[in-house]
Order: structure tokens, then sequence, then C-alpha cells
């Protein structure tokens, strides 16, 4: 870097002298140095076109003064600009009339009216009336893109925000400019919608109301919202949202722009995954199994008193390990916290688990010193991708590695047994059977590969490490994290799901950790082993905690023996679901929007949860609800606010001492990352093992898509039909030999489970690999062991 | 309130339908010759055009299969750019100039010959698929204006007279290849300078057959 660049120029704005990097655009100087140039085009976080011209203002150059786009031209020293005299003006005004020709002027009808740049800025910088007094063009509108986006054409005034969001964030480019001049017009192709995870970002950075998402469609008037600041639900990346809500309903997220997480911008997963919160379907009140299995609805009074008779009589008779714990990892740190001293000192079990053993080991996922942050990525000189596909399960985190990638130059290496959305990214893209990682990574290690060695060459080295899929046990991720420590400078960011999983293994709802990332002295069963007890009838009674383990434990059969086999079952949870059949007392929770809390993402960083709507009926918060219970039992936790909880795990988990309400909400509003382990616990080195090769002829993959049949999924009308269904994806080579071909039908037979589905043929995957999406709608469980049968069903003709 | 879903049916791709394997390997010489494959989009869509007789949803998508791109792109290019025809288009396209040179020496009553003479007006194709007739911007033939294009094969120095018995011949000898010095020979006049060299080349449909730029209408060219 130049000195220019470090210590910055000396700029001339309207009169005021600024200092900002050199090469820095003029509009961004001008923004932070308090001076809003307008603009229609411009967005920080694409690339510049300078297309709508709004943004034109005066410099003075050595021939006179000159107008620019201060989006395209970047400051250079001593420059002098004027961004507010006469002739800026009459551009402005110009501009704006030219815009006006064709936009409609239907703000009243309009999604966008009320927080609309077009209309704030003509408002602003407007001529206040117009000398075109032709036909506007006319477009059939709106049209529908996507099956979540609508384009009305005649709003639209041509920025390319959503055409360049499209090609260059997520790379899914299939909405382009068509025709040209007077007919230029945005436009898929005919028979390809624009199917993107990502397609909701577009809605939220267009200028004008020209693209609308049907879930928020005519649902309120911006000046109708309420908005609170929050952390999204769904995956660990703890992305910032604003929840908007209207009359106690949440109507929408928006992406805010953290440079921390992500940027801005969110999956639609994300985005839409909102209107569950809403469902019908909600509980409301606490419901007891009566003889013949319907439910009743009970007093919160009775519900406690029938769970606290139970659970004490199962610990009186057989001791507090005849109970357990599932779940935990959708709530917030302080629910976490409540939890963990429940279980642990009231019910006196240790066996609880927030993973749905599709995890890694959870000393891996917090005890390593040399965890990354997720802005690591940006200063990677290669990053490793051996884990699932980033796509599929952390959406912005797809973002940001392809990012790094595509604009600052990572080396990127992905290893996956099929194709994943970072391939075409890909410097190198290494496709493996599940059951022979271990060969492979004995290759890396060894320095086998050259072409490994060679892109490894560029440091610092971030890996995303996880579970491919669920058919390769956690053992696997652990020896590749033990190798990429092994690598100089060098950190790893192990992958799990669920929200607030890091979060609640911090505050010790596992079966090896107690609150503050401490090893237990004596370790409980973690959920496969919690699941056998229960069939076994070790273990008599269960909590389960927003957890659904029929469908979200890849053995799901084992799940279901275990819950059958339960003699008493308690869920707290917002839905009925394939879980919840089996409990003898429901407990309606409250959803993320309607608490408060703190939550704890991937890399640590701890931030706030807010409440902006009531719950459903007479839904309370976890820790309430185990509260109660706890004094049921005759043990008094003295909890009587969400508040209290957070002092008390701040006092107990020194790592949480930073982290209170009060900072998180007004001086620490991007969070605070938990500090690595070392100082106040013991630093955890990750085991090098040896997994045996897997022989078989055929062998399962077995992993998430974003869209699935998850409770969350299924209870938002938007989404819901967005699963792709099941099908079975076959080799070329391997689908010719078992006569199958795309779209004829094959039935599959593992050790847990069978299914039959129709074959999609996928020449990316690797030789002998049977990928099956996981949780999809109709698709039953087929186990995590991935030895598979397979045979065709019917003749291909 | 509008609570209703609006769905969006995903139709198949308009044909399935691959290109013959010789128009494969022609398009797989076009992308050799540039360094990133996308960069041979227009030649191909050339190709594509003589592939189906226009530029089929089926061809834009088999080219941003070859070239790696998303049909949404290509049709993006395709559609900026008006030799690119999206329409059913007759054998014979003809272009006659109406741009400023030839519009001062006669431009317009030529193409008002060829309208009537072909009754197909601007931009439409007669109902046999025989004849499609168009007004075109500079076709950069000012020298010999004004000048009408069959198939972008080019003629000098039409007269509406002239003009009338090009349509007439293409209705009548149906020609298999439009060869630009033989229609000169027939239904040109004065010439922008004796061209010398003799075009070997031949269109055999309507889109362009430019030697040099290896683009797909002719026959007789090398690559």
């Amino acid at each position: 870097m130049t000195a220019r660049e470090t210590e910055g120029v000396l700029v001339t704005i309207d009169g005021k002298e600024v200092r900002a990097p050199e090469g820095e655009l003029l509009i961004k100087t001008a923004e932070d140095n308090g001076t809003y140039i307008p603009r229609f085009c411009w967005h920080p976080r694409l690339k510049e076109v300078g297309m709508c011209r709004m943004c034109l203002v005066d410099i003075e150059t050595p021939g006179g003064s000159m107008m620019v786009t201060a989006c395209t031209n970047p400051i250079s020293d001593g420059m002098v600009v004027d961004t507010k005299n006469d002739r800026v003006k009459k551009a402005q005004e110009a501009i704006l009339e030219y815009l006006l020709i064709n936009h409609p002027l239907d703000c009243p009808v309009c999604d966008r009216g009320g927080e609309c740049p077009l209309q704030d800025q003509t408002m602003s910088y407007g001529p206040g009336e117009t000398r075109f007094v032709e036909e506007k063009r006319h477009f059939e509108k709106p049209i529908p893109i996507s099956d979540l986006v609508l384009l009305d054409r005649e709003r639209c005034i041509l920025c390319a925000r959503c055409t360049r969001f499209a090609d260059e964030v997520p790379g899914d480019p299939l909405i382009e400019f068509k025709e040209r001049g007077y007919g230029t017009q945005i436009s898929i192709f005919p028979n390809q919608p624009f199917s993107s995870y990502f397609s909701g970002n577009t809605v939220q950075i267009c200028p004008v109301g020209a693209l609308t998402a049907t879930p928020y469609r005519f649902r309120a008037r911006p000046w109708d919202l309420k908005a609170v600041e929050s952390t999204c639900p769904h995956c660990t990346a703890g992305d910032r949202i604003s929840i908007e809500a209207s009359q106690n309903q949440v109507l929408r997220f928006l992406g805010v722009d953290v440079d921390a997480t992500n940027r801005g911008w969110l999956s639609d997963k994300c985005r839409f995954g909102f209107e569950y919160l809403n469902s019908e379907d909600r509980l409301t009140n606490p419901l007891a199994r009566q003889e013949g299995g319907t439910y009743e609805e009970v007093s919160w009074g009775e519900a406690t008193s029938i769970i606290a008779q139970r659970f004490g009589a199962i610990r009186e008779a057989h001791g507090g390990d005849a109970l357990a714990v599932l779940g935990g990892a959708h709530g917030t740190n302080e629910d976490a916290y409540a939890l963990s001293v429940f279980a642990r000192d009231v019910l006196g079990t240790k066996n609880i688990d927030c993973r749905m053993d599709d995890a890694l080991g959870t000393r891996l996922l917090t005890g390593i010193d040399r965890r990354a942050r997720i802005s690591d990525v940006d200063t990677a000189g290669t990053i490793i991708v051996w884990g699932p596909d980033l796509k599929e399960e952390h959406p912005t985190l797809y973002l940001r590695v392809r990012h790094a990638v595509q604009e600052l130059g990572a080396n990127l290496i992905v290893i996956h047994p099929r194709a994943t959305g970072l391939d075409d990214r890909a410097d190198l893209k290494i496709t493996y059977r599940p059951g022979s990682g271990s060969d492979l990574l004995t290759q890396l290690r060894g320095g086998d590969r050259d072409d490994v060695n060679a892109l490894l060459e560029a440091s610092p080295v971030v890996a995303f490490v996880g579970r491919t899929g669920y058919t390769e046990g956690p053992t696997m991720a652990e020896a590749v994290a033990s190798w990429i420590l092994e690598l100089e400078d060098s950190r790893v960011l192990p992958l799990a799901r669920r929200a607030n999983v890091f979060g609640a293994l911090d505050m010790g709802v596992a079966p090896d950790l107690e609150p503050g990332r401490i090893a237990a002295t004596e370790t409980g069963r973690d959920t496969r082993q919690i699941l056998g007890g229960l069939a076994s009838g070790d273990i008599r009674g269960l909590l389960l905690v927003g957890a659904d383990p029929v469908r979200d434990v890849p053995d799901g059969s084992l799940a279901t023996s275990g819950l059958s086999g339960a003699e008493f079952v308690v869920a707290i949870d917002m839905f009925h679901n394939d879980s919840t059949a089996h409990a003898d007392v429901i407990l309606p929770a409250l959803g993320f929007s309607e608490k408060e809390g703190t939550v704890t993402n991937i890399e640590g960083r701890v931030q706030k949860v807010n409440r902006i709507a009531p719950g459903s009926g007479q839904s309370r918060s976890d820790w309430s609800i185990i509260a109660d219970i706890a004094t049921a039992l005759g043990s008094d936790l003295g909890w009587t606010s969400e508040q209290e909880i957070n002092d008390a795990m701040m006092a107990r988990v020194p790592a949480y001492a930073e982290a209170s309400w009060d900072a998180l909400d007004w001086e620490e509003r991007d969070g605070v990352v938990v500090p690595a382990p070392g100082a106040d616990v013991p630093v955890y080195r990750p085991e090098m093992t040896t997994q045996p090769t897997v022989g078989a002829e055929l062998v399962l993959h077995s992993a998430r898509k974003l869209y699935d049949d998850g409770v969350m999924m299924r209870k938002g009308p938007s989404l819901h039909r967005l699963a792709p269904g099941g099908f079975a994806h076959l080799h070329p080579d391997d689908a010719r030999r078992l006569g199958a071909r795309t779209g004829s039908a094959v039935r599959l037979v593992t050790k847990r489970g069978e299914a039959e589905l129709p074959v999609q043929v996928d020449p990316s995957l690797h030789r002998g690999v049977v990928y099956v999406p996981f949780n999809q709608p109709g698709v039953g469980p087929l186990g995590d062991d991935p030895v598979v049968r397979v045979t065709a069903v019917g003749e291909p003709d | 309130m509008g609570s209703e879903p609006i769905t969006l049916t995903i139709r198949p791709a308009e044909s399935g339908k691959k290109w013959s394997d010789e128009s494969l390997e022609r398009a797989r010489r076009i992308m050799a010759r540039y360094p990133e494959k996308r960069s041979a989009v227009m030649p191909l869509l050339y190709l594509a055009m003589a592939e189906d007789g226009r530029l089929t949803n089926g061809g834009m998508e088999q080219v941003a299969e070859l070239v790696g791109i998303t049909p949404a792109q290509v049709l993006a290019v395709a559609s900026f750019y008006t030799m690119y025809k999206r329409e059913r288009t007759g054998k014979y396209l003809i272009s006659a100039c109406t741009s400023i040179s030839c519009m001062l020496t006669g431009g317009d009553d030529v193409f008002e010959a060829i309208e009537l003479e072909s009754g197909v007006p601007h931009g439409e194709t007669d109902e046999e698929g025989l004849i499609s007739v168009e007004h075109v911007e500079c076709i950069g033939a000012c020298g010999g204006a004004p000048a009408v294009q069959v198939n972008y094969e080019l003629i000098e120095g039409v007269t509406p007279v002239k003009a009338r018995e090009l349509v007439r011949w293409l209705q009548q000898e149906r020609p298999a290849t439009i060869n630009t010095d033989e229609m000169q020979r027939h239904f040109g006049g004065r010439r922008s300078f004796d061209w010398a060299v003799a075009e070997e080349a031949s269109a055999v449909g309507p889109y362009p057959a430019f030697q040099p730029f290896g683009t797909v209408g002719g026959v007789g060219e090398g690559e």
C-alpha cells in the first residue's frame, strides 16, 4: 500500500476538507464525511456501474469544472468537489424528470411507498413537476420471476442492482437486461426462473417497488411497521437482521449490513423463514395426553405438577440418570444456561445434549484455540472447505467465501462427495467416496498431492470443517481439523447446525461439558446413547426442548424407537411435530422474536436477540417453564427474568463476562466474541485417527438441502413448496449398471431404513456414491450407515 | 388482501433436442479461437440460427451450455442485437438501407418498392416463409447508395425497378445460395469501388457469411 492509500489524500467537498484513502470512490468519501450524494444504482456491496447518473457532481479540473458521476470516480489528492451548486442541482432535476417519464405514480398502492429511494430523492432533489405528457411505457405486471419474487417492469428504473447482485454475489446470473433502448427490461430466460437461494436480497436493494416478494406484498405500509434488530434464527452464522412487525405479527426480515457477519445479505430461507411464527398451528396451551392418546388443554399449574410428579418419581426410583434432556440449540444462551443448570442440579442427570447426533464432538466445536473468525476468510491465502456444501447449509458463509475467492484472490480447495455451490470458484475440487476419506487425508497429510501442496503455499489457511454428510462420522472431521492445525498459520472453523448450538454448548447443554466449556468430571450420554437408553429402558424420562429427533437425528428409526420406549416424555415446543407425538405433556414455547436474550454464533460471537411481538396464546420462554418445573420439584432456582439469568451466566462462565445486555445493545452492536480457550479452560487438540475404508460397492451420501421438511419450513407456506423432494442421485456408470435412468425408480435398502425414490443421474458424484437429500417431504430416514443396496424398480423403457 | 400465492410454473425446456454432431464440432472450433469460451457467444448465436432457422430458446440454451453461462445471459446478448432473429424469418431476408446516404439517393423508394412487390411490410415474413423484409440502419455502403442486402450479401446502386426484379427473382428462382457478385450483376448499379476479388462465399440463410469472422451463414468458407 502506498502512503496515500494508508494515510489518505486531502479532498475538498462543498468547501470542507476531508482526508480519505486514495482511490476510494467519491460517493463513499462524501457519505462517510456527512455529505449524502443521491444515487440509485450505486450500492456499497456491489461493483459500480454509473448507470443511473443521479450522483453527478462538479469537480474542478485545470480545464474548468466538469460533471462526473461520484460513484465511478476515485478520489485523488487535492480534488475539489461541489455537490450542491446550481449545475449539479439542474442535473439532478433532469435525471429525476427523465426517470419519471416512465415510472408510474402508483406510490399509494406500491409496497415501496414510504421507504422508496426514488420517492424520497424525488422529494429532496426533484424538479417538482414534469414537462412530459406522453403515455408511459406499459408492460404486463407484475410477472413472477421466481416462486418468491415478482417483477413490475413499469416501476423499474433499470439501475441493474438486481442483475449485478445475482451475478456478483451468489453467482446466479438468472436475471438480465433484455432488449435495448426503449424496450430494455429485466428478464429471466423464458423457462428458467430466478430460483436463487438469495433472490430476496434483490427485493431489499431494489431502489423502487419493481421487485416485491410474495410473503410481504400488500401486507403492511412501512410507516405502520415497528422494527427491532436481532440475530437470524436459522443457521449458526448469526446474521444480523431487522425484524419488522405490524399489529403484533412479524411481517418481514431485512438484512442489516454488518461486516462481521452477513454484510446485509440473507438467504431466502432466512429472509422468508418468519412465516412459521404467525402460523395458526402454533401451540397455544399446555397439553396433557389422556388415556387413548388424545391431548387435552391443561393449565400451566396442572402441567407443571404432572411433570414434577412424574420426573420426581423416576428420579426417586431410578436416580437422576434415568432422566435425559435433548435440545436447547434453538433458544437463547439464557434458555440454554437455565436448561443446563436444571438438568445437572435439579434433575440430577448428566444425560443432556443439544446436538441431534448430526454434529461434531463438543470439544472440537468449543475447545480449539485456533478457531477462525468469519472475517478471517477475507485475509486468507487459501480456504479449504471439507464439510457440508456451504450453499445448502450455511448460505451467508457461502457468500463470504465466494467473495473472498472471487474478489480478494484467495485460493479455494473444496473436498466433498459431489458437486457443491462453490465448485465454480474452486481452484481445486476433490470428489471422494464417503468411507474413504481417511485414504484421501493420508495422501494430503503425506504431501503426496502436488496440486494441494502448491495451493497451501498461500497462507494463512482457513478451513471450514464439518461432516460432508451423515454417513461420515464426526471422527473424520476431527481428523481433518487435526491435519489443518498441523499446517502453519492455519485456522479452523468447525461447522454445526442449529442457530445457537455454539451457545448451548458453551452453557453446558452437552454430556461432557459443564457451563463455561469446562470438561465434565463424569461424562453423560450423548443423543445417540440417550435414544438407545430410552429404547432399552435404562432411561425412562425425557425432556425435549425445541427438538425433533425423529426428523433431525440421521438414524430416525433409532429416535422413533427411543421415544416410543420412553416412560414419560415432556416436549417444550412451538408446534406439534413427529417427536412431540410421543410426548405426555407438551408445553407451548415462545419463538425467537418473542423473547429477549443472547445467542452465540459459529465464531463465538455473542449477539442480542430482541422481542417484537407477543407469543401465541399462553406460550412462555423456555427458561421460565424450566424454572417453574424446578420449583415444583422442590428446587427454587431463584430466577425471575432473563436478565437475572444473564447475570448468573456472566458470573459463572468467564468467557461471557463481557457479554452483558447493556454492552450488546449499545456499545458492542456487532456483538462480543468470546475469548478462545486457553485463559479459562484448557485448549483442545483434535485427534488424528484413521477410519476404516468402507468396501461396499455403493455407499450412501446423505446431506441436507437448504429447503427441507423441517417444521419451520413446513409451517411457512412460501418456503415449504420449494423443498425439492426426495431423489436418489446416481453416478451415470452406476445408473447404467443398475438399469436406472433419470425419472425411473430405485429401491434403496440400508441397515436402518429403506426408500423407493425417483432417480436423478448425477455426473458430479464420485462413482459408487448414492446421494439422497436428507429430510425431504415424503422420504423416511435411511440412517447413518454408509452401506446401501440399490435395485431398479420396474423396467426402464 | 392479495394473499393468494402466485405460483410460477416451471415449464420444460422448449426443445430437448441437441445440435447435430457436425454443428457441435463447428461450435467447438469457434470456441477454440477465443481464450475465454464465453467470448464465442456471438458467432455461436449465428450457428444456433442456422440450426433452427431462427434463434429459438432451445438454441440459446445450447449456446449457454456450450460456453458455460446462463441462458438469461445469452438472451441478454441475443436480444440486444437486431441481427439475431428470434421470430420466424424467411429463407431470404431483404434488408434495405434507409440511413442518410441511401435516403438521399432514393433508399426510401427502393424500400417501398420491395414492400409493395413482396407484399411484406417491415419486420414481417410472408406466409410461405420465403421472404422477410426490413429497413435497416447504415450497412456501410454509402459510396454505392442506395444499397440492399439479401441474407446480408450486399447489392449497391439499386433502383426501385431493380429492387422489384430482385424480389421476383427470389420468388421465382428460389436460389439455393445467395452470392453477392451474382446479385450485383443482375440487380446492382453504380458500385462504390471495384471489389476486385470475387466473393466466393455464398449465404444459405438469413445469417451472415462473413468469412474472416468465421460466421456460419455461408458455403465455401474455410475456417
